[in-house]
């Protein structure tokens, strides 16, 4: 039999629709969806031809207990009883990580079942190791913690900025737009990147700067503006706050003192601030319309010691040009997750409730009141913090969903030591990956493939997911596992069982949107009749938001908050360590690789951890294109292939973070932590470089693969 | 405007309008996702007395449409013939979602599968671990290279040469692993032969080793 089901993407933030094909029962080719409205019948490798991974044979099919080290399969009562039995004890000592890869649903329940059973709001999830800085900044300056624009902006603008984004690799479908608006309407192009992307050969100016010098490049365009004129005042003095302090700050120094600190050329700089502030209008701009500018920023950002105040320093940018609130412009932190949007709507974050509600006053209340018992009113622990203060003994148990942090995890071998001393520990997931080879309960979930939800997209557009195969073996959908495990625990908690007796994710669906505002007017029903629909969407008769910020923020006016320049790094390179360890994500593989690697095409594609090195640093270290190289930190090693390359700045080198071969880039990295957000500086981190020493006669190496290193 | 003597809305081309009443017309280089090559001539029809291609004729202004008259049928069958010369025998394997059109054309025009011998162009690109590209099956139709370039603005792939020699290719001497190409698949989904399709590795069923942990 032969099925066609319209869903959604599990990669990327992109949200791309996808049309999955089963035949009797297996996918057999996963289609483009011309009519969904993010990707318009594009999709890239990852979405085509990497979903096989949910019929792998690793997948987990039944619940798992450890008993005398070993594990052994079990049915779903005796784990989940053997988990409602535990869990209480650990009230107070217990932290819970969600993951942005599950649906809403799933983040809805999980978030519901922390904050209710287990009396803490102790939630979080992978946000905190790719935009907590953004959100952070985000929320603080302007209200709102959510991509002002939607991808057609991109299209519509007069000018992109790409700051710290790889879009060609880690959001291809985002990258085809981009290239769309440069190639067809001659939309002007800035990339600011430490590494030479893909879509810089269509750039007009490239910054290559200093690793952890972002500061210092966005004040010094701030002053380039301020030097020419360049400011939109009318929008500075109707819409912001805090102004002349923060030009104090940035008049502190010149623009070529700015340009000298992060290693570019000031005239570049000059350029790159005029083509932002007064583009030149795009090919097609309606007559009188202002060419507007998109600012879209990564993990080069966020993944530093400062990341907030990098972020911050790209939304001053943002409020002194008064490039938000129109079509074809506005600020994009680009998500690198499915879900990463929605888990965070959803409300697993640890300090606020589904919408980014506060705990204070008449809000928890309506909560409350919702779910019939007092949720706790102190912000939880953060995720990063979890893991550090498992050793301090305020963390003693944990229930982790669909992450896997013994590979995201900063300096890895540090992080499986405080794993390891957790007294009890449940992984809910589709793998027995690293993390879940530590669990006393492995429970197995089913795929994106297999349920029905909702997804919420970079441009909130929030898109169904339907089932296109049964459940592999006896997986459960997450919401399903832990509104079944909330029952179990319900009574002991004092809580109604029933607060948990969902009978579909719709069920979910329906709750959350009652209790979020900006999800207020969707319901399953309208995303089946009208496709995805981007939030605030606040009645049913809403047609959703395309741009946030038309004529207020959220918070009221936008907030300048002076930044300066600090320490490009908290670990700089010396002799012993004289290379700089820039981190990231290539094509061909995602995240930390534990869904790619099961991907046999992916795998083909790109078989080793690729060390991306200059020619010149190569050179000096006698490695040529090829071999096997090894780099150390002062925390750990790896094995990779030496790709020898001018992409990268002499003196840096460019490793990916996913897991191949045993070899990962987070056995390296530091963790240093941004104190807001409290994200770890995956970016920069002091490394050397050696070739590996020949193996011993008769060892056969794998032949080599072509791989493109992109 | 009439089609097949069924009323119907004016709008876009020709060809949406056959589509939307549920007409079947082949149409091989026009995909639904792309704006119209025009190449293939396969959706020929009678416009108001005029033989034109359906898939880039706008349907504003034509009042009389045949999908089906004698003189339109036997034009696109002496088109299909021509296409047939193009190609080698159907592959024995398996295509893409969109890679039966070219059959189901040949079928609904009363033609044979055509079985002509190997022609000189018969590139079989395996270097991707996602797709293949068996130029033997290519038809030259263009939808390949429309949706490397005109939909993800790619631009790995074109058609090189003239006339006979005429190819798809992505660079002279190049295969796609070592190309430009980021393995998109959008020139599989829209083949509507096998030339592009995806490669057994990327397929489901086809098990291969544990991944391991570490």
């Amino acid at each position: 039999m032969e099925t066609k089901t319209w869903t959604t993407c599990p990669f990327c933030g992109v949200g791309c629709g996808i049309v999955v094909h089963t035949r009797d029962g297996r996918i057999a080719w996963v289609d483009d969806d011309p009519a969904n409205l993010s990707s318009r019948g594009m999709l890239c490798v990852k979405g085509r031809f990497g979903t096989t991974f949910v019929q792998h044979p690793d997948r987990l099919t039944t619940p798992l207990i450890r008993r005398g080290g070993e594990f052994v399969p079990a049915t779903w009562d005796e784990a989940l009883d053997l988990i409602a039995e535990r869990l209480p004890a650990f009230r107070g000592r217990f932290g819970s990580f969600a993951s942005a890869k599950a649906t809403n649903e799933d983040a809805f329940v999980q978030q519901k079942f922390v904050r209710l059973i287990m009396g803490t709001n102790n939630i979080d999830h992978c946000t905190r190791l790719c935009h907590s800085p953004s959100v952070e900044a985000m929320l603080d300056q302007l209200g709102s913690g959510a991509t002002s624009n939607s991808y057609s902006d991109y299209e519509e603008a007069s000018c992109l900025v790409l700051v710290g984004c790889d879009p060609g690799s880690n959001h291809p479908v985002i990258a085809s737009r981009m290239r769309k608006a440069v190639d067809e309407f001659g939309t002007r192009l800035v990339v600011v990147n430490p590494k030479r992307i893909d879509m810089a050969e269509r750039a007009d100016i490239f910054l290559q700067p200093l690793p952890g010098t972002d500061v210092a490049l966005f004040n010094g365009m701030a002053r380039a503006i301020l030097d020419e004129g360049l400011e939109d005042r009318a929008f500075i003095a109707g819409r912001t706050e805090g102004f002349e302090a923060w030009r104090a700050a940035v008049l502190e120094r010149t623009v070529e003192e700015y340009a000298a600190v992060c290693g570019v050329g000031a005239a570049e700089l000059r350029e790159a601030a005029r083509l932002y502030a007064a583009p030149p209008p795009r090919r097609g701009l309606p007559p009188g319309e202002r060419p507007g500018s998109c600012l879209a920023w990564g993990m080069g950002i966020t993944q530093h010691a400062h990341g907030t105040d990098n972020a911050r320093a790209l939304i001053n940018l943002a409020l002194l040009t008064g490039q938000l609130g129109r079509p074809g412009c506005g600020i994009s932190p680009l998500r690198g997750q499915n879900n990463v949007q929605g888990c965070g709507d959803a409300g697993c974050i640890p300090d606020s409730l589904p919408g980014y509600q506060p705990y204070a006053g008449d809000v928890a209340a309506i909560f409350e009141e919702a779910w019939g018992a007092g949720i706790p009113r102190e912000p939880g622990i953060k995720a990063t913090d979890m893991v550090e203060r498992i050793a301090a003994g305020d963390i003693r148990a944990m229930y982790i969903v669909g992450e896997n942090p013994l590979l995201s995890e900063p300096n890895l071998a540090h992080a499986e030591a405080l794993f390891r001393q957790l007294d009890f520990l449940v992984v809910q997931d589709l793998f027995l990956h690293e993390t879940a080879q530590l669990a006393d309960v492995v429970l197995p979930a089913c795929s994106f493939a297999e349920k029905d939800g909702t997804f919420t997209n970079s441009e909130r557009r929030v898109q169904r997911v339907r089932p296109a195969i049964p459940p592999v073996g006896a997986s459960r959908p997450d919401w399903a596992i832990i509104a079944d495990l909330a029952r179990r625990m319900a009574p002991g908690a004092g809580i109604d069982p029933r607060q948990f007796a969902y009978g579909s994710a719709a069920e979910v669906f329906a709750e959350m949107a009652r209790l979020t505002p900006q999800l207020r007017g969707i319901s399953y029903e309208r995303l089946d009749r009208e496709g995805g629909i981007q939030w605030p969407c606040p009645n049913p008769d809403h047609p959703g938001t395309r741009f946030l910020y038309a004529d207020r923020f959220p918070r009221g006016l936008g907030k300048f908050v002076p930044v300066r320049q600090a320490e490009p790094a908290a670990e700089l390179p010396d002799s012993a360590y004289p290379l700089v360890l820039n981190t990231g994500r290539v094509l061909y593989h995602w995240h930390g690789g534990t869904i790619t690697r099961r991907v046999q095409a992916l795998v083909e594609q790109m078989p080793e951890v690729p060390v991306a090195i200059h020619p010149d640093d190569a050179a000096k270290l006698g490695i040529d294109e090829g071999v096997e190289v090894v780099v150390r930190s002062r925390r750990g090693r790896l094995t990779g292939k030496a790709v020898i390359t001018d992409a990268v700045r002499e003196g840096s080198v460019f490793v990916p973070f996913v897991k191949l071969q045993g070899s990962a880039a987070n056995f390296l990295t530091n963790n240093a932590y941004d104190e807001p957000s409290r994200i770890p500086e995956y970016k920069v981190c002091a490394v050397r470089v050696e070739k590996k020493r020949p193996r011993p006669v008769g060892a056969i190496g794998a032949p080599p693969t072509a791989s493109r290193g992109r | 405007m009439r089609v097949d003597g069924q009323e119907v809305e004016p709008a876009g081309t020709i060809l949406d309008a056959v589509l939307a009443l549920g007409i079947s017309l082949p149409h091989l280089c026009k995909d639904d996702n792309l704006p119209a090559i025009g190449a293939c001539r396969t959706c020929l029809v009678e416009a108001d007395g005029r033989v034109v291609a359906a898939c880039h004729t706008p349907a504003a202004g034509v009042e009389e449409v045949l999908t089906a008259s004698e003189r339109a049928v036997r034009l696109r069958r002496a088109v299909l013939r021509l296409t047939a010369r193009m190609h080698g025998p159907r592959p024995d394997v398996e295509g893409g979602p969109r890679s039966a059109e070219l059959w189901a054309a040949y079928g609904e025009h009363g033609l044979e599968q055509p079985a002509y011998p190997r022609r000189a162009r018969d590139t079989f690109d395996t270097s991707s671990p996602f797709f293949h590209f068996d130029e033997q099956a290519c038809i030259l139709c263009g939808r390949c290279v429309a949706a490397c370039q005109g939909l993800q603005h790619i631009g790995a792939i074109g058609i090189a040469g003239t006339g006979t020699h005429a190819r798809v290719t992505p660079g002279a001497g190049v295969a796609f692993a070592a190309s430009i190409c980021t393995a998109c698949g959008s020139c599989v989904a829209a083949c509507p032969t096998h030339a592009l399709r995806p490669a057994p590795s990327s397929r489901d069923g086809v098990r291969f080793e544990r991944a391991t942990e570490g």
